[in-house]
């Protein structure tokens, strides 16, 4: 019975001071417009900033997928100042030798110009092999619009990006006129179209047979390409093939969007943080506006035996509430609006065969996080205002 | 009887430059359980007097008892403990909470003691009931009339079972009838709880109900008039002022 009593005296007097509660809850309840105002203002901040950073999560996971698609994982170059890789077939066989590599994909890189009729564009082409290109990005298998990739195999074929067969204006079964400086020039025929919606634009495949013919060269390649079971795998397959005398460079080094993405994230969140605080400030306002309105008051408790300290709880308990308040607020909006927008499924497209769905992936950390930060900030713009409260002198102030 | 408050010798001083004499070596024993009237012009120094006696206001000399205990330098939170366990106030205005209910305006100064909740309700109830506002529990101030307000005041008040209740013009505010309310309402406590009641006031028909009339002018008590039977008799010489 005794030690229920000293617990109880405990929780009411040491974790949460049941007269502060009792007249802070009163207080905030009683003025509800302007905690509403004040608590709307913090959540909507929050609510910001949490649907923004997700519509980032969203984005980043969205464009590694694209990206994962697309890029290889790892790719071998010439070496220094080599122009072709000559004994490919080794480091192919080298390769295969590393666990978790999934696909590779040695090509013949150049740049070529592709004319037809009065147009004429420079053009990234690839000598590859059909197969082993749609290990790596799939062109061949997802991206095609017309004609196939396996028809670039027979013979004097192209296939060619949608964009660039636009500007050319060229169709399925047209000839194009290809030509480089020091290449021979040959005549080939479109038998493929693919759209990956912007991420092959001035690609154009050909043979590797092809390829050797135009740049009249033997069996050598200008690039192999690797894809991993693990993408994080990369920058580890990349130092063993330096280590073993090729020059290779996994997407990490290669891409710098990565770090866009994630400075860009950087600074948004600090802006927004500023947000939050600057609304978490306006608690302040409010609590020196009470404080001003209750001095009478706030008197009257001191006589009836309010100790300053009590007087200071009050006034803390009161903005952390709506601290708290905000945060929470926010967090179930930002999350709300979120669920309602991925429900909606919105595709922003880019090419007929290509679109992204908007999503939003809420961080769990960020539900937890923020009703903290908006506490922590609301205690501190409480904390002078609840200090001018305690200092009062009760004579001076019961007299208004 | 016993002295509840013993009084030596104290000063207050206002003001930087220019001093304002508030309480001039004033001398004063209240015994338990007396009810005791401060007269005097406004600026004479009784609320001052009240507010050192209320432990809301510290002076600038002499001493002040409480209990047989020295409080005149007791630091701000034991000042606000005995504030909260020995004394009760009523002001000229009512000073209620204007969010809270009669009912828990009275409950106050128990949550201040740390009282259970629902112990302060039922005290804070019983006490309404008896300043006759068993009906008006959960009216807001301004839902009540001034008398009403000023009811609930002394029921808070008296809620922590003060040693001492003091009242700055406690009817100051009052019609007569509301007034003669108020006083009857602490004078059948007085006589219930033996409480000593302490109250400045301009109206001298509540000061001669009272047992003992002080009368200040300037910061000094001039003349001192205790009740024998119906009758007040002045001990010590009462300058004509």
């Amino acid at each position: 019975m005794r030690l229920t009593y000293d617990l109880g005296c405990l929780i009411h007097h040491e974790v949460i001071p049941l007269f502060e509660l009792f007249v802070a809850k009163k207080h905030l309840v009683s003025r509800r417009r302007q905690t509403l105002l004040v608590v709307g203002a913090v959540a909507l901040a929050v609510a910001i900033t949490i649907l923004f950073r997700s519509l980032i999560n969203g984005f980043e996971t969205t464009l590694n997928e694209i990206i994962f698609q697309f890029v290889p994982h790892v790719t071998v170059l010439p070496e220094g100042s080599e122009s072709y890789i000559h004994l490919y077939k080794t480091l192919i066989e080298t390769i295969w030798e590393i666990p978790g590599v999934m696909a590779v994909s040695p090509a013949l890189s150049t740049t070529a110009s592709f004319a037809h009729d009065d147009h004429v564009e420079n053009v990234v082409l690839r000598g590859v092999v059909p197969y082993e290109l749609n290990m790596i990005s799939k062109i061949g298998i997802d991206y095609m619009v017309a004609g196939d990739l396996d028809s670039i195999q027979n013979g004097r074929r192209v296939a060619l990006d949608q964009g660039l067969a636009d500007e050319l204006e060229v169709n399925l079964g047209d000839t194009v006129q290809v030509s480089f400086p020091d290449a021979r020039t040959m005549s080939l025929v479109v038998s493929g179209i693919f759209d990956t919606g912007g991420f092959s634009t001035n690609y154009a495949y050909v043979s590797m047979e092809t390829a050797r013919d135009f740049l009249g060269e033997g069996n050598v390649v200008t690039d192999v390409q690797i894809k991993l079971e693990d993408i994080y795998q990369a920058d580890e397959v990349a130092s063993e093939l330096e280590a073993r005398g090729y020059n290779a460079e996994s997407w990490q080094s290669q891409s710098g969007i990565v770090e866009t993405i994630e400075s860009r994230r950087f600074t948004n969140t600090l802006i927004m943080l500023l947000v939050i605080v600057i609304a978490s400030f306006g608690i302040a306002n409010i609590m020196n506006l009470l404080v001003l309105e209750k001095t009478r008051e706030i008197g009257m408790m001191m006589a009836m035996g309010a100790a300053p300290k009590s007087v200071r709880k009050i006034f803390l308990i009161e903005s952390g509430i709506l601290g708290l308040a905000g945060g929470l607020g926010g967090c179930l909006i930002g999350y709300l609006i979120a669920s309602y927008v991925n429900s909606l499924a919105i595709a922003i497209s880019s090419g007929p065969s290509f679109s992204v769905i908007l999503t939003f992936i809420v961080d769990p950390w960020d539900i937890l996080a923020f009703p903290l930060i908006t506490l922590l900030l609301s205690v501190v713009a409480g904390v002078y205002p609840a200090h001018q409260a305690s200092k009062l002198d009760p004579v001076i102030a019961l007299r208004g | 009887m016993s002295n509840i408050i013993e009084i030596k010798k104290l000063r207050k001083v206002y003001g930087d430059g220019v001093e304002l004499v508030a309480l001039d070596d004033v001398d004063l024993t209240i015994e338990e359980g007396e009810v005791l009237a401060i007269v005097g012009p406004s600026g004479s120094g009784k609320s001052t007097l009240l507010n050192m006696i209320g432990l809301l206001d510290t002076p600038s000399g002499g001493e002040i008892w409480l209990k047989g205990q020295n409080i005149t330098k007791a630091s701000p939170k034991e000042r606000a403990r005995l504030r909260n366990k020995e004394l009760g106030f009523i002001f000229q205005y009512h000073h209620l909470l204007p969010e809270f209910t009669a009912v828990e305006n009275v409950m106050m100064p128990l949550l201040i003691a740390g009282m259970d909740k629902k112990e302060a309700r039922h005290r804070a109830i019983t006490l309404l009931e008896e300043v006759g506002l068993g009906d008006r529990l959960n009216n807001r101030p301004n839902q009540l009339s001034g008398g009403q307000n000023q009811r609930v005041a002394v029921a808070r008040a008296l809620a922590g079972h003060p040693s001492i209740v003091i009242g700055d013009e406690p009817t100051g505010n009052l019609d007569s009838k509301s007034s003669d309310m108020i006083y009857e309402l602490l004078r059948k406590l007085n006589r219930e709880m033996n409480q000593t009641f302490i109250l400045v006031t301009h109206d001298m028909d509540m000061a001669e109900k009272t047992d003992r009339i002080l009368r200040l002018v300037d910061g000094r008590i001039v003349c001192e008039m205790r009740r024998e039977g119906d009758e007040f008799v002045s001990r010590d010489i009462c300058r004509a002022d």
